[in-house]
């Protein structure tokens, strides 16, 4: 282990790469971050993007095909170094937390710890409210409890950096909502550095500091959540963060620049504007308007086929002009996909 | 642009590599003996034997695997059906009954049908006091070894299908049903193809045994590969004529192996609905019922009520003359045996299981599994295989001992209680292996991966985490093993020490003596100790599924 630069990050990857089929494809594909002390990042992609594997190989729980992985400026991954994970520091709370079914709340939280003191223990029970909760067992817990133990069972240790990987996956709506509240609070309050794998970008958007977007295994875009919603650099990324509709450039004939059979144009769903006074616009056949409750849900076809639905306060019939302003199309190089 | 892949033998060898590669060596050494050996040329007597005996083996091997597959087939899967779809008067009973006949060694079932159907048997004295003609019948042939066989390891069959049906088919069976078939069409069309994958592998299970059984055969005087392979090392003590036959056997195995792994093939049976429920029970019409019965009682009482009251009348007059202290204690050292047995297998199996798994190299990781094959090697090649490389080491032990240190001394190991125990854990391995590594699977593997970012190592993980929660599959594991043991017969005698019997050799040594009656007691001393094992972990596996 080499003690670099006391001031580098906490996290530092280099170039990380891992094959699970000896190198037909990549899940994790030339990675490079680096995390500050107490910066909350969120990895976020598709299924199947690599995020879960990636904050794997940080743990140590699986070994990278080359590159290496620097926590606090020790090198735990390389070539050469490889650090198991009981000796990382890392604490995880898994997608299906993982709770160990044969030892009470009391022995999970307390499992990673040499010694807890009792008021710390009660700090931390208090903490994710579990007061009283002790002595019982991970099936006799509700989901949002289970997941508060596994909080707590990864924080006990103390450990320098947190991974949670995909925490809300397994909970209803409602309760993942007040659960990412507390579990943002808890980490807040404590100053931690952690991870946050998610597929959900609202989730990113409410906790991280800096969004990281992956996709088959690569870094695609890097940045905080204003700038990934406005600046996407990609359709992907703009589909991440709320539904876009892409157009044709057949469509705009009243793009002056028409050399653009490289580029793609898209638009968000929420700034189109219904028959709008607007210089762009695209004519769209309603196909259907259904009775929604408050409102009317709508779906219409764009000239290019695509389909597109939004609500309205009237039934809507035959024909409207969707409204754009200038300023609104997203525009992507097509290598960007 | 991405390097070429380098391995990092450096970075991720660790103990538990080397652990995994000892674990590979010491488990496989018999088969690499086998496999070495017959580069160095078969004995003098191969060629005689190929003109004039091969043929016998091989034709009469082919008899006894057809015979035994239709018989077994037959009495395992339509009992196994009837058990699961129909309600019956004494069901549960039924159902258990069904499994004893496995704690019947066939060469004991043999045994008991021998004199059962014999000259002045049972049978004969049956016929008579109910007033016929004296009725006997000549079994000891190769139609009699298919029904003996067939009768004692059914079971490995019906327990098979019988987790498949009840626990696989009930929603396709409804399914099935809605769409307009009727039972039987819904039964060929839907439950036997879906069981088919369970159905073979207690099929190979069976063809396993029938290709390890020497004592049956010997009694019978059928001459299969395994008597070969005894007569070839004892009696023409030829040991690379032993060997070819044990190479050839084996290749007969593996093909079974193999043919079993390839009908599998790619297809999922696993449903993808995890709200599985229970295959429904419906009640048989009074016609179907006394016919269904008798199918249900039929292998029941040949497998297990004739040959325990076979052997109980036999016991009965015998007991004075067997019932010894000598007796007592070649009892109490079989179970002793069994035990350490059982014991070791286990320790030897969560070795297998997990020593790849902390090893981080990943072609070690699928060695792991290799260890497991010894149970597909028949008991008398495994010997063999065993005795081979040990009495090498024998001898340079000796040769060492003279030269170097001056000192004299026999045999370390051959011919000791070690030599025995190394054989029964690679036989044994796969026996204990199966339970565990199913319950291992259904452990969350994020569990273990907790337990380690959480601070623990490797060990520390497996001890606080993995042991408790195998804990039920470890107590299955340990029964079947010690039953197995008890039961051993070819790998014991070629093996045991001189002056050291088990309740099995001693039941064979009788029934060689032409003192069948004798040889009763301690079989039905091997049947109860089996017995219970079963009935406790039949239990134990039904509970085990319903939670």
């Amino acid at each position: 282990m080499t003690n670099t630069n006391k001031t580098a990050a906490l996290l530092e990857i280099k170039a990380l790469c891992k094959s699970f089929n000896k190198g037909k494809d990549y899940v994790v594909d030339k990675v490079e971050l680096s995390l500050k002390k107490g910066d909350i990042m969120a990895l976020v992609g598709e299924s199947g993007s690599g995020k879960t594997t990636l904050v794997r190989l940080i743990a140590g729980l699986e070994t990278p095909d080359s590159g290496s992985i620097l926590i606090a400026g020790n090198t735990v991954t390389s070539n050469s170094t490889f650090v198991p994970p009981e000796e990382r520091k890392i604490g995880m709370v898994f997608q299906d937390y993982a709770l160990f079914p044969h030892l009470t709340v009391y022995q999970n939280i307390t499992y990673g710890c040499k010694d807890i003191e009792k008021e710390q223990l009660t700090e931390l029970l208090e903490l994710v409210g579990l007061i009283g909760y002790e002595g019982r067992y991970p099936h006799q817990l509700s989901g949002g409890q289970q997941q508060r133990v596994a909080l707590a069972r990864a924080l006990a240790p103390r450990p320098q950096l947190l991974i949670l990987d995909e925490p809300f996956s397994n909970l209803d709506i409602a309760l993942k909502l007040q659960l990412r509240n507390e579990i943002f609070e808890i980490i807040q309050q404590l100053g931690i550095t952690a991870i946050f794998v998610t597929h959900d970008t609202q989730d990113a958007i409410m906790i991280a500091d800096d969004i990281v977007v992956l996709r088959k295994g690569k870094i695609v875009q890097q940045g905080n959540a204003t700038s990934l919603y406005n600046d996407p650099n990609s359709l992907y990324v703009a589909a991440l963060f709320g539904s876009v509709v892409p157009l044709n450039v057949k469509d705009l004939s009243y793009f002056k620049h028409t050399a653009a059979d490289s580029e793609t144009y898209a638009i968000r769903l929420e700034r189109f504007q219904v028959n709008a006074q607007s210089t762009f616009k695209v004519r769209a056949i309603i196909e259907r308007s259904l009775f929604f409750g408050q409102q009317y849900l709508n779906t219409v076809k764009l000239p290019n086929g695509t389909l597109v639905n939004f609500t309205s306060a009237q039934q809507l019939q035959g024909e409207i002009d969707l409204g754009f302003e200038r300023a609104a199309v997203l525009v992507f190089g097509n290598t960007a996909g | 642009m991405r390097e070429t892949k380098p391995t990092y033998l450096k970075r991720d060898f660790n103990k538990w590599s080397m652990g995994t590669l000892a674990i590979v060596v010491f488990m496989g050494l018999p088969i690499y003996t086998i496999v070495l050996r017959l580069f160095s040329g078969p004995g003098e007597t191969w060629q005689h034997l190929v003109n004039h005996v091969l043929l016998d083996y091989v034709l009469n091997s082919v008899w006894l695997l057809t015979g035994c597959v239709i018989l077994t087939l037959a009495m395992g899967v339509s009992s196994a059906w009837i058990v699961s779809r129909y309600r019956l008067p004494g069901q549960k009973w039924l159902e258990w009954l069904l499994i004893l006949p496995l704690a019947f060694p066939s060469y004991i079932t043999a045994y008991a049908y021998a004199g059962f159907f014999d000259y002045g048997g049972s049978l004969m004295l049956l016929s008579q006091t109910l007033g016929f003609d004296p009725f006997r019948m000549d079994i000891m042939n190769v139609p009699g070894l298919v029904f003996v066989l067939s009768v004692s390891l059914f079971p490995y069959v019906y327990v098979a299908s019988r987790a498949v049906f009840v626990y696989q088919s009930g929603r396709l069976i409804e399914a099935s049903k809605l769409l307009g078939a009727n039972e039987i069409k819904t039964f060929f069309k839907i439950v036997l193809p879906m069981a088919r994958p369970g159905i073979f592998a207690g099929l190979l299970l069976v063809i396993m045994e029938v290709l390890n059984d020497y004592g049956a055969a010997k009694y019978y005087g059928v001459s299969t590969f395994t008597t070969g392979i005894f007569r070839a090392w004892f009696a023409l003590e030829e040991p690379a004529t032993a060997i070819y036959l044990s190479a050839l056997l084996l290749l007969i195995v593996f093909a079974f192996i193999f043919l079993e792994r390839w009908q599998r093939g790619k297809k999922s049976y696993e449903l993808a609905s995890k709200s599985n429920i229970r295959l429904p029970k419906i009640a048989a019409s009074k016609s179907l019922r006394g016919i269904f019965l008798l199918v249900v009682f039929l292998p029941i009482l040949f497998g297990f009520l004739l040959p325990v009251l076979q052997l109980g009348y036999w016991s009965i007059l015998t007991f004075k003359t067997v019932a010894s202290a000598s007796f007592v204690a070649i009892a109490l050292k079989s179970l002793g045996i069994a035990l350490l047995t059982a014991f070791l297998t286990v320790l030897f199996a969560l070795m297998t299981l997990y020593f790849p798994v902390w090893n981080r190299l990943k072609f070690l990781r699928k060695c792991g599994r290799l260890a497991i094959l010894g149970y597909a090697i028949p008991g008398a090649v495994l010997a063999i295989g065993v005795m081979v490389p040990t009495l090498q080491l024998d001898r340079w032990m000796i040769s060492v001992g003279e030269n170097v240190f001056d000192m004299e001394f026999g045999l370390l190991l051959n011919g000791t209680l070690s030599v025995l125990l190394y054989a029964y854990i690679i036989r044994f391995l796969a026996v204990a292996a199966n339970p565990i590594l199913s319950n291992q699977l259904k452990l969350k593997k994020s569990l273990s991966d907790a337990s380690r970012v959480l601070g623990k190592g490797p060990f520390k993980t497996f001890l606080k985490i993995d042991l408790p929660l195998l804990k039920p599959s470890l107590l299955a594991a340990f029964i079947l093993v010690f039953v197995d043991t008890m039961k051993e017969l070819p790998l014991t005698l070629i093996l045991k020490p001189y002056d050291f019997n088990t309740l099995a050799v001693k039941a064979y040594e009788y029934a060689s003596d032409e003192q069948i009656m004798e040889a009763s007691l301690p079989a039905l001393c091997i049947v109860a100790t089996g017995v219970v094992p079963i009935i406790l972990l039949n239990r134990f596996i039904l509970n085990d599924k319903h939670e």
